[in-house]
């Protein structure tokens, strides 16, 4: 890895022509007073905090789409035409948390590393040029230290930790070097790595929730029928919030709809939840898991344990969104300490 | 704030922005893109299965398009949507395959008013399959309930075709009723030409009903096997697989030697949208065909 | 198109109002985009906002609004006995609508409010599916012009139609809106059907539950956040009875 520092104002001075920025924006206060941040589209750095502290929604929507045309057939006579297009629109997306940056990374391996690449997630994934920058201190609830995600070493082209006046730069692609030769940045020096250091040490005092989870693939077969999913799943509602929120949660659901005309017909991919009703709901209608609570179940076998099983670490990363944005309070530290004691009863 | 300094696009870079050229082990670059296929013939076999010969429209489609018993397809039908469905018929016909489907859904009710001529598109072929080398020089037990005769029809195409690198084969089929029976034109041919012991039962008679009635363990009763010379391959719903694989399992036949097949509602085929997670594993790259060992470790497969 | 074999059936359509606004009569001519080729899928033999004449002879009947008046029975009984599909167009048809909300008074009263002296025949409101059998429900105040598109193309072409089964919040998250519980609100999202595209949270306003429960709401868990949240039972009671789309469930 290569390292540069570049002072504040010189990475302000930064600019991406045609392409679309997006970064962490402020869209207003909750009850408590807290800010509240969205990734949205930007066009001047006046508009974005790089403070921020942490999102309500992930950036995975630039990545995934919640709604995305995978291809439309157009009819003529008896026959109809395929056709596809990738959106390879560039896009720069600035301020993501290292959270984010390993949740894209766990969508790597599923789009782009397994035995059928997507073209749809690659293409946007390709075309678009991350920079990333460091917490500043752990977010509400957040357990990123816990399940390895509170740092990166890939997936970014830039990532950023604020080390008072400058930046300590990490360089994670050729076009980033590329584009930084083109504004003024300096080599780092040992009072630099230093200062990094200091910094990150700070972070990771902060952090007020751990949790373990090394031992979950095991503890989620043992207590499959544990008591511990109806609690929660009684609570549940099956709105798929968690999942809308999740920067690695994946899943989702095709309909086809013909145009008015009768000309055409799209195939829309749309992300779905597994905790929606109809999730695993076959031909026929019998659905194979009707109750909230094995459909809660599943979300975390699949994120502790299939996950890990097929990448050798969880699918979370710990950004705590879903527990944030679930009206019932059902949080990923909490049911997972549930479960634990009640292994050790 | 002053902005503009140093343009940077990186559309500059090469292999930006078209999708890459993936790496060797797919075989499919743009996976959403169908072959184009043909029904060629629509055959009713019951009131609710028809059995459907496809052939694809570009002949040249057919060297890229090589399935193995067990496996299944993803035949779309545009403006419809997309449904997963196993192969009915042998893969060493390299000109049409078959699919029985029966009218369940949104999507199947719509193909049953399709006729010859239509075009539907096909994606795959994806899963696994029942390995058939494996089984050579051995007993075979195929064994269907219901619908699970339309699976069962890839291997026992593959047993008929090499019918000399099989010992004794036996088919053992189960239905509700005489009136659901599919295929039943071809009980004869198996019987006579292709020296299997077939065996149809029924739990609900009719009047000219003459075989044995009652569920399809009970064909079990007087079959003999030879535990460690005897695969099985059992399709059907769950409760019956899960009943008769627990009687071969009684009868000593070991877990790894029966394969079955199991039914999810995929929508994607590659192993994306987690739709036919069981558990966590991905029944369109894991499955659909499991041996049994593997489906008792599965969390919610039966 | 013809695909599969199927010739396409221009279906004869008639739209009929009852107690209600005609707001979704008024939605069917919504989305100038389409409009043209809504009405040329379709054959419409009556419908009083759109066309002058009227006929008897209609496979699909679209009925807009509740019963609230005995002819009105009839009448209802009539066309059903016409229509090959009988299709309940939005919340007045599917529920009752806000017409419900009279069901909560005395009838002499409300009439006396409402008419003074001039009182008119009246009776409780309900919805069409409490008087004769419905094909198809297409709920939401105002309707869809989406749904109906959608239920066109079923009609035409046997296409799969299904309404969501999953709640608004799904919607709501994929606009980002922010959860209008977190800014102080009291909101049905979490509860009610989905399909609307959340236009109501996304302009600040909590759902209204107009296009009635979702499959399976989790009732006794929503009823414990909205008591937790500091709603009283009354604030929750008259959001459900907005629409009458929850006379499924009774605040315990």
């Amino acid at each position: 890895m290569l390292f540069k520092t570049i002072k504040k104002q010189a990475f302000f001075d930064f600019y991406f022509p045609d392409f679309q920025c997006v970064g962490p924006k402020k869209v207003g206060i909750n009850n408590n007073g807290k800010p509240i941040y969205q990734f949205l589209p930007f066009s001047s750095f006046d508009e974005i905090d790089l403070d921020y502290e942490t999102t309500e929604y992930s950036a995975k929507t630039y990545f995934l789409p919640y709604k995305e045309t995978l291809s439309s057939f157009e009819f003529k006579e008896d026959d109809w035409t395929q056709n596809i297009k990738y959106s390879t629109r560039p896009r720069v997306i600035i301020g993501l948390h290292p959270c984010d940056i390993n949740g894209l990374i766990k969508l790597d391996k599923v789009f782009e590393k397994t035995l059928f690449p997507d073209p749809y997630y690659i293409t946007r994934r390709q075309n678009t040029f991350v920079v990333g920058i460091d917490c500043k201190k752990p977010c509400d609830g957040g357990f990123c230290s816990s399940v390895g995600s509170n740092t990166v070493t890939h997936g970014f082209d830039l990532f950023l930790t604020d080390i008072g006046d400058r930046y300590f730069v990490k360089i994670g692609s050729d076009r980033a070097f590329n584009a930084l030769q083109k504004i003024k940045t300096s080599e780092i020096t040992k009072n630099d790595n230093e200062l990094y250091l200091q910094t990150r040490n700070k972070f990771e005092d902060g952090f007020e929730k751990t949790v373990r989870v090394e031992n979950l693939p095991n503890l989620l077969d043992i207590e499959f029928e544990s008591d511990v999913w109806g609690k929660w799943g009684d609570k549940c509602l099956s709105c798929g919030t968690c999942a809308m929120v999740c920067p690695t949660c994946y899943c989702y659901g095709i309909t086809e709809h013909i145009s008015m005309d009768f000309n055409k017909s799209d195939k829309i991919k749309q992300l779905y939840s597994c905790n929606l009703n109809d999730f695993a709901q076959v031909a026929g209608g019998h659905n194979f898991r009707p109750e909230p609570a094995t459909r809660l179940k599943y979300r975390y076998y699949h994120q502790h344990r299939g996950f890990v099983e097929s990448f050798g670490q969880p699918l979370c990363v710990g950004c705590n969104r879903c527990g944030r944005a679930c009206l019932s309070g059902i949080n990923p530290t909490d049911v997972i300490s549930d479960l634990q004691r009640e292994q050790k009863r | 704030m002053k902005k503009i300094m140093v343009p940077y696009d990186i559309r500059h870079e090469t292999d930006m922005v078209e999708p890459l050229d993936f790496n060797r082990r797919s075989r499919l670059k743009e996976v959403d893109r169908c072959f184009k296929a043909e029904i060629t013939n629509v055959i009713r076999l019951t009131d609710m299965e028809k059995l459907f010969q496809i052939r694809m429209v570009n002949d040249k489609d057919w060297e890229r398009f090589v399935f193995l018993p067990g496996q299944f397809v993803m035949l779309e039908l545009p403006g419809y949507g997309e449904i997963p469905i196993s192969f009915s018929s042998s893969p060493s016909i390299r000109s049409t395959i078959e699919l029985c489907i029966r009218k369940a859904g949104k999507v199947t009710q719509a193909l049953h008013k399709a006729t010859r001529g239509a075009i539907v598109g096909l994606r795959g072929p994806f899963g696994t399959y029942f390995p058939m080398e494996r089984m050579k020089e051995n007993n075979i037990l195929l064994i269907a309930g219901g619908l699970g005769l339309a699976p069962l029809r890839a291997p026992i195409s593959f047993v008929i075709e090499n019918r000399a690198d099989f010992k004794e084969v036996n088919i053992l089929y189960g239905a509700k009723e005489p009136s659901q029976l599919l295929f039943d034109y071809q009980y004869e041919e198996w019987h006579r030409i292709d020296d299997i012991n077939l065996e149809v039962i029924v739990e609900q008679p009719d009047k000219k009903w003459i075989g044995p009635v009652g569920l399809i363990t009970k064909l079990l009763d007087d079959i003999k096997v030879v535990p460690d010379k005897t695969y099985a391959i059992v399709c059907g719903p769950p409760v019956m697989f899960k009943f008769v694989c627990k009687r071969l399992s009684e009868m000593g036949v070991p877990m790894q030697r029966m394969f079955v097949s199991l039914e999810r509602r995929m929508h994607c085929g590659i192993g994306k949208c987690c739709r036919c997670n069981i558990g966590s594993t991905y029944t369109c790259l894991d499955g659909p065909v499991f041996d049994f060992w593997t489906v008792m470790n599965l969390k919610e497969a039966i | 198109m013809k695909y599969l074999g199927i010739e396409p059936q221009k279906p004869k359509i008639a739209v009929f109002d009852f107690t209600s606004c005609e707001g979704c009569e008024l939605q069917l001519l919504n989305k100038e985009e389409t409009l043209a080729d809504f009405l040329n899928a379709v054959e419409i033999m009556s419908f009083r906002e759109a066309s002058s004449s009227s006929s008897d002879d209609y496979d699909i009947a679209l009925i807009e609004g509740a019963v609230s008046r005995n002819d009105e029975v009839k009448r209802l009984e009539k066309i059903r006995k016409n229509a090959k599909v009988l299709v309940a167009l939005g919340s007045c048809a599917c529920f009752g609508g806000v017409n419900r909300l009279k069901n909560e008074f005395d009838l002499k009263s409300a009439n006396k409010e409402v008419y003074g002296n001039n009182p008119k025949e009246t009776i409780n409101v309900r919805a069409i599916k409490d008087i004769v059998p419905v094909d198809i429900e297409i709920p939401g105040c105002p309707v869809s012009k989406a749904e109906v598109e959608s239920l066109i193309c079923h009609v035409v072409w046997d296409s799969p139609f299904q309404l969501p089964v999953y709640p608004v919040c799904v919607e709501c998250k994929q606009r980002f809106t922010t959860c209008l519980f977190e800014k102080g609100q009291l909101c049905l999202g979490p509860i009610t059907r989905a399909g609307c595209n959340a236009p109501c949270p996304a302009g600040g306003q909590g759902c209204w539950g107009c296009r009635g429960p979702a499959v399976e709401p989790n009732y006794a868990s929503f009823f414990t956040i909205v008591k937790e949240k500091g709603f009283s039972d009354i604030e929750l009671k008259e959001k459900l009875n907005f629409f009458g789309a929850f006379q499924e469930v009774t605040i315990s």
